[in-house]
């Protein structure tokens, strides 16, 4: 049975313009499928070793006056973390951003592969690309590799011609339009503070303080979040980097340590 | 099994006197559930034992150690030695040889002459007795590295207290299942002194 790849090869013609334009570009390289005996056991071992639990907390809302995300900065490996400083919010250009979740490598290639498509949409089409499009280019190209071990769980945020716009794409091939997503293992922590204080009329000030408090909620109590909380806003001018705090230190001044009368017990000795 | 709850533990020895220390995260796989959990127990004044591993069976094995040592009380009219008790524990658990306990104690105490001893053991009863430190738990690895590098011979109480707080501390932040504070017990001939560290709580 002869291995279907036509589901590999690269959308050169995606944005259907004339061929003159592109026929100077050479395409991009698909992907060469390994030379061996058994493919689906060497699939299904690849995705178990690749199979990160997706350890992190991303967020991201729409509200009045934008588009607010916000997202952790640990990497861990199983139980050890391999680093508290990554980043985690992907600039794809100056006015979209995408959110990294599952596979760090999956996430930076493919995000980095969006801007590039994004960025051949402009001059093609001389006008910027929507944020439903670049989703669904995303969300198009994840869905040939499904079932191949890619884990991405990614939210595109941005701000185009009809105002803020916010998707959720994830590895599986699920795209989804919505007000308010959460993606990781500390999703539900973050939910829960998200849910509780959201209002449509926020302002920037306090939509900021939401996300900041819902990335540390969940990083306290999920032991795959942590590091630095950073909060994007997107609004019409594009993003901008409101703040990165350390969570140790927003703990601290959340709920600042009481001091307490401490007893002296004499031992005898 | 031993990273379904995590745990943190170390244990020095110092200038006639020796400091144990424990994280205070009680989890379930990633999920934290508790951040006052006690990992140390008193079984008298110079004698301590932290258990790391399986939360639930740190519980239990504790409860049978402190009826153990009561009873050598009432016999003995005499607080148990360290060695003695290290004995005990390493007896109790390979009594479970085919169906341990999942915890790895960690045993530090004040000898004869008031000599600090400590030493840790494996969950079958392996007994792993050393001059300078001991480590247990999911930061364990992270925990030789740091206590290697931070540890001299014949400090006093109150260095010996910096050094196992910054290595406990640093450890911990490499590692998802333990942390969210410390707790440190430093023991001398003459005082207990029982402290609470303030860490990152993630």
């Amino acid at each position: 049975m002869k291995f279907d790849t036509s589901g590999l090869e690269s959308h050169g013609q995606l944005v259907g313009a004339s061929d003159g334009l592109f026929s100077g570009f050479p395409t991009a390289p698909s992907f060469e499928i390994p030379n061996t005996t058994d493919f689906d056991c060497f699939q299904k071992e690849a995705i178990q070793m690749v199979k990160p639990a997706k350890g992190t907390t991303t967020l991201a809302f729409i509200f009045k006056e934008g588009v607010m995300v916000a997202a952790d900065s640990r990497a861990s490996m199983g139980g050890y973390i391999s680093s508290q400083s990554v980043k985690k919010i992907i600039e794809i250009n100056p006015y979209m951003l995408g959110t990294m979740a599952g596979g760090a490598a999956d996430c930076q290639f493919w995000h980095r592969n969006l801007g590039i498509k994004c960025r051949l949409h402009e001059l093609a089409n001389k006008r910027r690309i929507s944020v439903t499009g670049a989703s669904k280019l995303l969300a198009n190209i994840l869905y040939n590799y499904r079932g191949m071990g890619l884990s991405v769980g990614t939210m595109i945020a941005g701000w185009d011609e009809t105002g803020p716009g916010l998707y959720y794409v994830d590895s599986e091939g699920g795209r989804l339009k919505g007000m308010r997503f959460s993606v990781g293992s500390g999703s539900p922590y973050a939910y829960g503070v998200l849910d509780n204080g959201y209002r449509y009329d926020m302002s920037v000030d306090e939509a900021a303080e939401l996300a900041r408090r819902a990335i540390y909620h969940a990083t306290f109590r999920d032991g795959a979040s942590g590091g630095v909380a950073s909060v994007y806003y997107v609004g019409p001018d594009g993003w901008k980097k409101l703040s990165g705090d350390d969570v140790a230190e927003l703990h601290y001044n959340y709920y600042p340590v009481q001091p307490s009368v401490v007893e002296q017990v004499m031992v005898e000795t | 099994i031993f990273e379904y709850n995590g745990s943190a533990l170390v244990a020095m020895v110092g200038k006639n006197c020796f400091a144990i220390a424990s994280d205070r995260r009680l989890g379930v796989q990633l999920q934290t559930i508790a951040t006052d959990f006690q990992r140390i127990y008193k079984i008298h004044d110079k004698l301590f034992i932290g258990l790391a591993g399986l939360a639930t069976d740190a519980q239990t094995l504790y409860q049978k150690l402190v009826f153990r040592h009561k009873l050598y009380q009432l016999r003995e009219e005499r607080d148990m030695k360290p060695q003695t008790f290290a004995s005990l524990v390493s007896a109790l658990l390979y009594e479970k040889r085919f169906g341990p306990f999942f915890c790895q104690p960690v045993i530090a105490g004040l000898g004869d002459e008031d000599k600090p001893f400590i030493c840790t053991m494996d969950s079958i009863g392996a007994k792993e007795l050393a001059k300078d430190f001991v480590v247990a738990g999911t930061a364990s690895e992270s925990l030789y590295g740091a206590c290697e590098a931070m540890f001299k011979p014949d400090m006093e109480a109150e260095e010996l207290f910096e050094t196992i707080s910054q290595a406990l501390l640093s450890s911990v932040d490499r590692d998802c299942l333990s942390g969210w504070g410390g707790h440190v017990y430093v023991v001398t001939p003459t005082e207990v002194t029982e402290r609470i560290l303030k860490g990152r709580m993630d």
